[in-house]
């Protein structure tokens, strides 16, 4: 798993200072500092974060608004974002809250009120709401990459690089080359979200990358995947054979 | 519907040049004139942009003579090409759009000019022949003109055609493509007002495919993208409010609607008395020439009769009569301006008297509690002085939790100041109760392990509450600072949530703590009392916190109430209204 980059747009050195420490503590991966709207933008086209940390105020002006409302007017390369403000100013607001979708951050806060407006934004962003605060999901699924809360945290990885999925009741088992592990998400919701011309369900229990098949065993009912990893085949779920040979 | 927004297509003409900033010609106008190399080209060139068609035409038929003979073939072009705008300013658009073509045949014709002829070629077709079908080729023509390397200036002006000719001809996939590059441009280049522009016909183009939801977005974006509203931009803020008004109209929003068709008539009357003022200002200065030569010719008439005595009187009465109009000018402005000062003072005046309230009740607290740190500082230094190290811990102590409790006053005074001139961005959200309680006790953890305190959050990890965040974190925060400062050590405080009916929910902070008399009680839940008796003098507290979370509950549509024993502990519980269906 990755960590997540978060370009922070923010003026007041002690301020970004603190932000930047609170977010490496917790496995953040911060990917630029930027303190005026030429920067942000230049960093954000050069940097690919996940997230961005705005602050509305840069120099005495409402700049960051400016910034979102340039990131997010190209909906294919927007990205979600954070407003971070000391004034609870209802224009300002107004403003900003129709630059959506709309996460903000009211100096001062704590880690709890940071780590919670990230998450937020990516849940309004992804129109996945409640994934992060309910005990039964950990996961916002996206074209490139999941989402995952691990403790405190958020990590990512790559959806290409997932080999196979193995269901076990509220579970799934992620596999890809590298690692192993579990997610907390429903089967109905996961087979929703991926893309359907890449995953393809192959029994009751698997969901199978077809990118990652090297082989498939029809008189055993078994998929042969990348890695040594194998998957079982079941009848009613045969979609995959088509796919396959017309690779 | 379509006639009503007609209008905001006209913007870009007269928007597209004021400037990004570049060092090379780019504008039509100073690309021309960077073209211009001669007196007589500058001249014409000159005559045509302020309109005096006949001169300029004089000057084009004799340079054109001129470049015939010296066989110049840029400058052949060039002329062609001024001469095509002539046709264009005289309303002659056949004769336009031969003489535009044939600038355009000739082979040494500039990357630049072969733009901006594409560009007027489309243009004429567009407001002057009427016919759209052979618009977008010139557009298109023009746009493979286009490279990456060209001015912000001429790539918005070929996208907000292309958007404004596809809107035109129903293509409303490619205006919304056309207008996002324009739009792109703009906000990276951080250009507001043009931006507002597009913003505007994004709207028009989505009312237009009665997606009126996107439309009116799209409007409040370009109404709120002004960073100043002034006279420059009074006409387009009417007309985005005069759209705002229809797409409201169209939704059944009427009273919205009418909201905004008033602002958009207010906007228009101040557009029509500001025309009426310079007409009038003209008016008067005719008025005053005229006056002036009747003047002249009776002073020479009744020269002639000898009467120069009564011209004296007469010139004097003329006098005393525009000093009384001056005077009553100024005497009606005067009236007006009296009287806006006059609702201005009486809003001050309740703000006073609501600052004066809060300042009496604050500054004695805050006073005492500077003033015991005052004191404790003095011992501290004695302390210091006498090297009694042990003693110091302990004083530190008292100071940081003296400058806690200053600062909690502090930071309350300024909410209640916020709350009370409405100030604050509020907004009604679904929230998690149990996420919010966590937010604010986070701070919290040192101070419940110094005081030894227990502390438990057992608020229902389901329970959705529809509130305010930040003033809701407010009243938690005030609530448990109250909790705390009526413990001792070793006391619990647990807070929980407790389904009341099928629209409210309880978030309860129950302590082990002193608790208070019945009157203390009655006392805190009145509405107007601000200074509540302390039970306990050596507990700073001023009953502002208290009177601040009835507020915001009430803000919040909520209710409040307390339960206490003396001795035995308090309840302090918060009604708040329930979140859909499954909270």
């Amino acid at each position: 798993m990755d960590k997540i980059n978060v370009l922070v747009v923010e003026d007041t050195v002690s301020e970004s200072d603190a932000l930047i420490a609170s977010l490496e503590a917790n496995n953040f991966n911060v990917v630029g500092l930027a303190t005026n709207f030429k920067d942000a933008i230049s960093l954000y086209n050069s940097t690919n974060p996940d997230v961005l940390i705005v602050d509305i105020f840069l120099n005495g002006l409402p700049e960051g608004i400016n910034v979102a409302e340039a990131i997010s007017v190209n909906p294919d390369s927007a990205k979600p974002f954070v407003f971070l403000t000391s004034s609870s100013d209802r224009q300002i607001f107004e403003r900003a809250k129709l630059t959506r979708p709309f996460s903000y951050l009211l100096k001062p806060f704590n880690e709890l009120e940071l780590f919670y407006a990230i998450e937020m934004a990516l849940e309004k962003f992804y129109e996945q709401k409640d994934v992060f605060l309910s005990d039964d999901e950990d996961t916002v699924i996206t074209d490139d990459y999941l989402f995952i809360k691990k403790g405190k945290a958020l990590k990512k990885v790559l959806v290409k690089d997932i080999i196979y999925i193995e269901v076990e009741d509220k579970y799934c088992n992620i596999i890809t080359e590298k690692e192993k592990f579990v997610i907390n998400i429903s089967l109905v919701k996961i087979s929703k979200l991926l893309n359907p011309d890449q995953f393809f369900r192959t029994h009751r229990r698997f969901i199978v990358n077809v990118s990652k098949v090297e082989e498939i065993i029809l008189s055993d009912n078994l998929i042969l995947l990348s890695g040594g990893h194998k998957a079982d085949l079941s009848d009613n779920y045969r979609e995959i054979i088509k796919r396959v040979k017309t690779l | 519907m379509s006639a009503k927004f007609l209008f905001p297509l006209l913007f870009l003409v007269c928007f597209f040049f004021s400037g990004f900033s570049q060092h090379k010609p780019c504008t039509k106008k100073e690309f021309i004139e960077s073209l211009c190399n001669s007196d007589k080209l500058h001249k014409a060139h000159l005559l045509l942009s302020n309109n005096s068609l006949e001169e300029s035409f004089k000057l084009i038929e004799n340079l054109k003579l001129d470049s015939e003979a010296k066989q110049d073939k840029n400058f052949e072009s060039l002329i062609l090409f001024l001469e095509g705008e002539l046709h264009r300013r005289n309303n002659s658009f056949k004769k336009s759009v031969e003489t535009y073509k044939l600038s355009l045949s000739k082979n040494t014709i500039n990357n630049d000019l072969a733009f901006y002829a594409y560009i007027a070629l489309g243009d004429i077709y567009i407001s002057g022949i009427r016919d759209f079908d052979k618009v977008i080729p010139y557009y298109k023509k023009a746009e493979l003109l286009l490279d990456k390397e060209s001015c912000p200036e001429k790539q918005t002006l070929l996208y907000n055609a292309l958007g404004n000719i596809n809107l035109l001809s129903k293509n409303y996939d490619e205006a919304e493509k056309y207008y996002i590059k324009g739009l792109e441009l703009y906000l990276n280049n951080n250009k507001t007002t043009q931006a507002a522009i597009n913003y505007s016909n994004l709207g028009n183009l989505y009312f237009e495919q009665y997606k009126d939801a996107k439309a009116e977005e799209y409007f409040l974006k370009a109404i709120n993208a002004f960073q100043k509203k002034d006279s420059t931009n009074i006409n387009v803020r009417q007309q985005i409010n005069y759209n705002l008004f229809a797409v409201n109209e169209a939704k059944g929003y009427y009273k919205t609607a009418i909201k905004y068709l008033e602002t958009s008539n207010t906007l228009k009357d101040s557009i029509w008395n500001r025309d009426k003022v310079w007409e009038i200002a003209d008016l008067s200065k005719k008025l005053a020439v005229e006056k002036k030569n009747q003047e002249l010719q009776v002073l020479e008439a009744e020269n002639k009769v000898k009467s120069a005595q009564r011209n004296g009187i007469l010139v004097s009465a003329l006098v005393l009569l525009a000093l009384l109009g001056v005077s009553i000018y100024y005497y009606r402005e005067k009236v007006k301006t009296n009287k806006i000062i006059s609702t201005q003072n009486e809003t001050l005046d309740t703000l006073n008297a609501t600052k004066d309230k809060l300042f009496s009740i604050v500054s004695h607290d805050l006073r005492s509690s500077v003033n015991a740190l005052k004191s404790s500082n003095r011992t501290l230094v004695n302390n210091l002085e006498t090297k009694n190290i042990e003693k110091l811990d302990e004083l530190l102590n008292t100071n940081s939790s003296i400058v806690n409790g200053a600062y909690n006053l502090l930071d309350n005074l300024l909410n209640w100041a916020m709350l009370q001139t409405k100030q604050t961005y509020f907004h009604i959200e679904e929230h998690r109760l149990y996420m919010l309680v966590e937010h604010v006790v986070f701070n919290y953890q040192g101070l419940f392990a110094e005081k030894e305190i227990k502390f438990e959050n057992s608020v229902s990890k389901k329970d959705k509450i529809l509130a305010d965040q930040e003033s809701l974190k407010i009243i938690i925060r005030n609530l448990i600072d109250n909790a705390i400062k009526f413990t001792e050590n070793n006391d619990v405080i647990s807070v929980y949530s407790k389904v009341e009916d099928e629209n409210y929910i309880q978030l309860i902070i129950e302590d082990s703590g002193l608790g208070m008399s019945d009157n203390t009680r009655l006392e805190l839940l009145k509405e107007t009392s601000l200074l509540s008796k302390k039970e306990n003098e050596d507990v700073i507290g001023t009953g502002l916190g208290i009177q601040l979370c009835k507020s915001m509950i009430r803000k919040n549509n909520g209710k409040f109430s307390i339960e206490s024993q003396l001795g035995k502990g308090t309840k302090m519980i918060v009604s708040l209204p329930k979140a859909g269906d499954n909270g």
